[in-house]
Formats: C-alpha cells, structure tokens, sequence
C-alpha cells in the first residue's frame, strides 16, 4: 500500500508549495481564516514536513482542511517560497480520494458543494447559477437576493445581462458542445474521478449512518438533510 | 625587499585601516583607496558596540592608522577596475587615477539591505517604522528615540531577519549579528524610556559570540524585554500613526495582532554593489551570496580566487567588529608570507 506520503508526493503542487519550511509563521499572521478559525497554516506545513503517517492521517480526516479558503495569500509572503495553500490542496485532494473526508463535518459538506458548484458547472457551465441559488435553502443570502431571484429577468436584463438565453453576453446559455468539452476536460484531468469519489464514499457514509431506504440503500436526500442541519446545529 | 613591495588596499574601513597598520608595521608601503570622503566606513554609522555598549569612536581611533612615510591615503577613489599587468596589478577609478601594487587586499565590507523593498513592512512609508542604522543615528545624535511627532513611545517592537533569511529579498543566509545588535538596542530603548514595553520579534535568536547570551538573559531579566518566536507578516498604520503589526506567535501557535508606536528593523548586511566591477578583469568571483569568494572557506578564508588579491573584513561575509579586525589580521599575514614567498 501507498503511504500517505506517497500519495502526496505523486501531485506536482506538493513540489511546488513545500520547499522546506522554517516555522515562521507569515503564512499564518497573513491568512484570513487563521483569524476566524483555529487554523494554522504555519503546523499543517510542518506537519507534512515530518512526514509523519499518523498525523498526515489524522490531518486529512479533520475539519482543518477545509477551512483555507485558498486565497494563496501566504504565497507571494513566505520567506522559503513554499506556498501552504497548495500544499492544502494535495491534502484535500487525497482526502477525497481516500474516503478521509466523511471523518469530519466539514469534509462531509464536500457532498453538498459537489451537489451544488459541481452539478452547476458540468450542467450550466457556471459554479454559481442564478436560478439554484433558491432563496429557502441560501438564507445567508438575505432578503435582497429574495427579491433579485424573484425578478431575475428583468434584473439581469437591466444590468445588461443576457441570463439563459443563446447569443453573447454575460450569464448567457453555454451551448451543448462547450458542456461537453467541459466534461472531457473534468473527465481528463481527474476532476469526474474525484466527483465519484466523493459521491461513492459520501453513500457509504449515509448508508453506515443509518440514512436508508425501504430497500436498505443509502437515502442521499435523507443524508442532505442532516448535512444540512449538521452544519446548523454547530452554528 | 620589503620595502619596494607596494600593497593596494581597496576600502578605508575599520578592517583595510588594521590590515593597514599590520603592513607598514612590518616595513610595506600601502595606499588606502577609500571611496567616500573620509575613512571608517560603516563604522562610522553606528553609536554603541555589543556586548558591551563601548563607543565604536573607541575602535575608529584605535584603528586609525598613525601617519606613516610608508603610508597613502587616497579618499573619493572609487575603484572599479582591477588588473593583472606584467605581473602586477593595475588599479583604477573612473577619473585618471592609477595605483599599480604588487598585492591588494579586498576590503570593501558591506551594504544595508534598503528596507523599503520589504514593502510590507512600510519603511519609507510609514514615519514611525525606522532601521536598526536610523536608531544608532539617534542614540549617537544623544536625543532620545521618540515617534515621528516627538511623543514618547510606549510601545518598541524590533523586527530580526529583515532582508536576511528570505528568498523574497533574495537574501537566503542570515546577516549574523542582527540578533544581538536588536537585543541590544533593546536594551538601549528601555535605557532610554524605562516605562516603554520593548518586544523582539525572532525566528531563532543566533547569539553566537561568547558574551551574547549573556547580554539577552539581562534584557530579559533587568529589562523586561519580551521575545516573541514569529515573523512579522505585516505592519498597518492606523489613526494617529499609531502601528499594527500583524505576526504569528508560534509557539502559542495563534495569530498576533499587536499595536506599538514604534517599529524598528533590523536590516541585514549585504556585498557591496562594486564587487562586481571589481571581479569583471581578473579572476575574482563571487559567491552564491555575492560576497568575494574566498579560495576555500576554511584555511584559505582570506584567499580570494585570484592570487595576489587577499579578503579582509564583512566583504567575505556578515562579520562583528571584532571579526573583522581578526580577519583584516590574518589577510595581512598573508599578504606578507605570499610576498616573501616571491622574494624567493
Ligand atoms: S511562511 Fe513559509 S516558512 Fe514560514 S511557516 Fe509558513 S510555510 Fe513555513
Ligand atoms: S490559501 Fe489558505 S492557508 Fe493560504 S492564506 Fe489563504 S486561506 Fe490561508
Ligand atoms: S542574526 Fe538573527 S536577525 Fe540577523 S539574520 Fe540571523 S537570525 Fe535573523
């Protein structure tokens, strides 16, 4: 079996973001999600540097992962030039090729995002879409974007959009052959992999947890649910 | 003959004056090539000298080389061309002046990382971030530090490895004596105002010489000086030209976020711009840090890589006071013993 390390090691970001660090951490004084959350970008770097199973381990089925919001603030700073937020991204990208991620709620959430962005982009051609921002499940979005989302032609249209419809223009309709070129890209690069991935470990998840139909299979409505409520609830 | 041997010294400093008084001691002729107005280089800059706060004055006038018949002092030379002529060699500058010698010694030592690089530290921009240079302009000046607006500060922070350790600045290898020069104006600070709260931001504390650690247990223990193991990210200024810095403690391992009136950078030592003139005619080179190189670093330290031309002094790499007066030593010895070897 592949160590952990090895599994790092095969993504050329790892080369790229650890040259070796020092533990002076800039990246952490400079990251803005070091500043709401007990994220330190400075000890996840340190971490992989030891190379060190058990804690790589642990690291990649935690929450901290997902905290960076991989703004590559730390890079142009660090005295070593190692940049964290790639190194993070190799951490996620084996965690959700790993299974690792359902070990941690924020991990979990990576079902919803892909339900979401990921269905948008391969569907729309666009990460966020207009129309599934439904104002029910994005209260965060506030009582502006209700009445946007209710007008959204006229809205659009006034901005000088051209929201769904064929010709150029922002928010236009992505024709058939670009989402295809779209999927052949998701499926050459890896991207379609780690979706199923994600989709197969996320159902095994459900189903160990008890989120289950009459016929015993994983019930993902069920499962989004209580993804839902579980990030309520930390709330 | 001893006495016919001319040996060219390019550099005036505190390390090409005791290389200086080595050789005529021991019967040579030497020209001094000095490219500012007058003598002491670097030196002349700084106020007081650690470990022991001596005046560096005391140095400049024990290594001012006594007016000798063997003696030549040339100032405003600014020399850019060596080169090997019938088995001498040809110094010039860029007016008409020509110094023919039969040995030279590199004397060159260094410059001061420019601070407003390190852009995200405001030097330049922000009236209350000074460098370590500025602060020893004020103590030597006998005025005490105080915000730009005159106002005693109550906050201090010093900031190590500025321009030094940092592939952004394209500074990789540490400047040495940073650390004790920010330990001791530290202490100089709190000397100062004994009510200021003085901080040190560190990423290791290298007080390599024999008395330094001592010096850093006092600015401790008698000075309440805190040391902080983070780099600072970041310098803001906020109303009032009041400073925030922004830094990781690591070893609590959380963000910092800290106000203070005053920031104080402690720049590193970097070659001089001209070595690279100097090295352009002859086999000089320089090393990965662009310091002269020496023939090999460990008994050929004052060896450059062209024979016939010695190193002395902070020009082979960051050095203290006394290493580079140690070092201006052994370059003289070995000028003499090379010299005597050719007599031969
Ligand atoms: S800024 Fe670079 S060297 Fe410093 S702690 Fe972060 S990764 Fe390590
Ligand atoms: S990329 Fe991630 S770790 Fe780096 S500064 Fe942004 S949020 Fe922080
Ligand atoms: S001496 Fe200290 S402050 Fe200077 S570069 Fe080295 S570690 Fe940094």
């Amino acid at each position: 079996m592949r160590t952990m390390m090895q599994k790092l090691r095969e993504d050329v970001r790892l080369k790229e973001g650890l040259n070796a660090c020092m533990g002076c951490g800039i990246c952490t004084a400079v990251c803005p999600a070091a500043e709401y959350f007990e994220y330190d970008p400075r000890s996840i770097v340190v971490t992989v540097q030891s190379g060190n199973e058990e804690k790589i381990r642990k690291l990649i089925e935690s929450d901290t992962i997902w905290m960076c919001g991989q703004c590559m603030s730390c890079k142009p700073r660090c005295p070593r030039n190692n940049c964290p937020g790639l190194i993070i991204s190799v951490l996620r990208r084996v965690s959700q090729e790993t299974g690792a991620f359902v070990k941690s709620r924020l991990g979990r959430q990576q079902y919803l995002i892909l339900k979401t962005i990921g269905t948008n982009i391969l569907e729309t051609g666009y990460c966020v879409y207009p129309a599934s921002v439904v104002p029910e499940t994005h209260p965060e979005q506030g009582d502006v974007w209700k009445w946007i989302y209710d007008n959204k032609e006229a809205v659009y249209e006034r901005v000088g959009a051209n929201l769904d419809k064929e010709g150029p223009g922002a928010m236009r309709k992505i024709g058939r052959e670009n989402l295809d070129e779209l999927e052949r890209v998701f499926a050459e690069s890896g991207g379609q992999t780690l979706f199923t991935s994600i989709v197969e470990y996320s159902r095994a998840y459900a189903k160990e947890s008890g989120f289950v139909d009459a016929n015993g299979q994983p019930d993902m409505e069920k499962y989004t649910d209580f993804l839902l409520n579980e990030d309520n609830d930390e709330k | 003959m001893i006495d016919k041997k001319h040996i060219a010294i390019i550099g005036g400093g505190i390390a090409g004056q005791e290389a200086a008084s080595v050789l005529t001691g021991l019967g040579y002729k030497v020209t001094i090539l000095e490219k500012n107005e007058r003598m002491g280089g670097m030196l002349n800059k700084w106020s007081k000298l650690f470990p022991d706060f001596s005046s560096s004055q005391l140095v400049l006038d024990a290594v001012k080389v006594a007016t000798d018949k063997n003696l030549n002092v040339i100032c405003n030379a600014d020399i850019f061309s060596v080169q090997k002529e019938n088995g001498r060699f040809k110094l010039s500058d860029n007016s008409s002046l020509d110094v023919y010698a039969d040995a030279v010694i590199m004397s060159t030592g260094y410059n001061l990382f420019d601070a407003t690089l390190k852009e995200e530290y405001g030097y330049g921009v922000f009236e209350n971030v000074i460098t370590s240079a500025d602060f020893e302009k004020v103590h030597k000046s006998g005025e005490k530090l105080t915000t730009a607006d005159g106002k005693a500060p109550r906050r201090v922070a010093f900031i190590h490895c500025v321009g030094s350790r940092d592939a952004k600045t394209g500074n990789t290898y540490c400047s040495k004596v940073c650390c004790i020069t920010g330990v001791k104006q530290a202490i100089e600070v709190t000397q100062m105002w004994p009510e200021c709260e003085v901080f040190n931001f560190y990423m290791d504390l290298r007080l390599y010489g024999s008395k330094y650690d001592a010096l850093y247990l006092e600015a401790q223990k008698h000075h309440k000086i805190q040391f902080i193991r983070g780099r600072l990210s970041e310098v803001s200024e906020r109303q009032g030209k009041e400073l925030q810095l922004k830094a990781e403690d690591t070893l609590q391992g959380r963000p910092l976020r800290m106000k203070t009136d005053i920031v104080v950078l402690l720049i590193g030592m970097e070659a001089c711009k001209q070595n690279e003139d100097l090295c352009r005619d002859n086999a000089l080179e320089l090393d990965e840090n662009r310091f002269f190189k020496s023939k090999n670093i460990y008994n050929h330290r004052n060896s450059s890589t062209q024979s016939g031309v010695f190193l002395a002094g902070s020009c082979i790499c960051p050095m203290s006071v006394n290493e580079s007066l140690e070092s201006a030593r052994s370059a003289a010895m070995l000028v003499d013993k090379s010299l005597k070897v050719q007599e031969r």
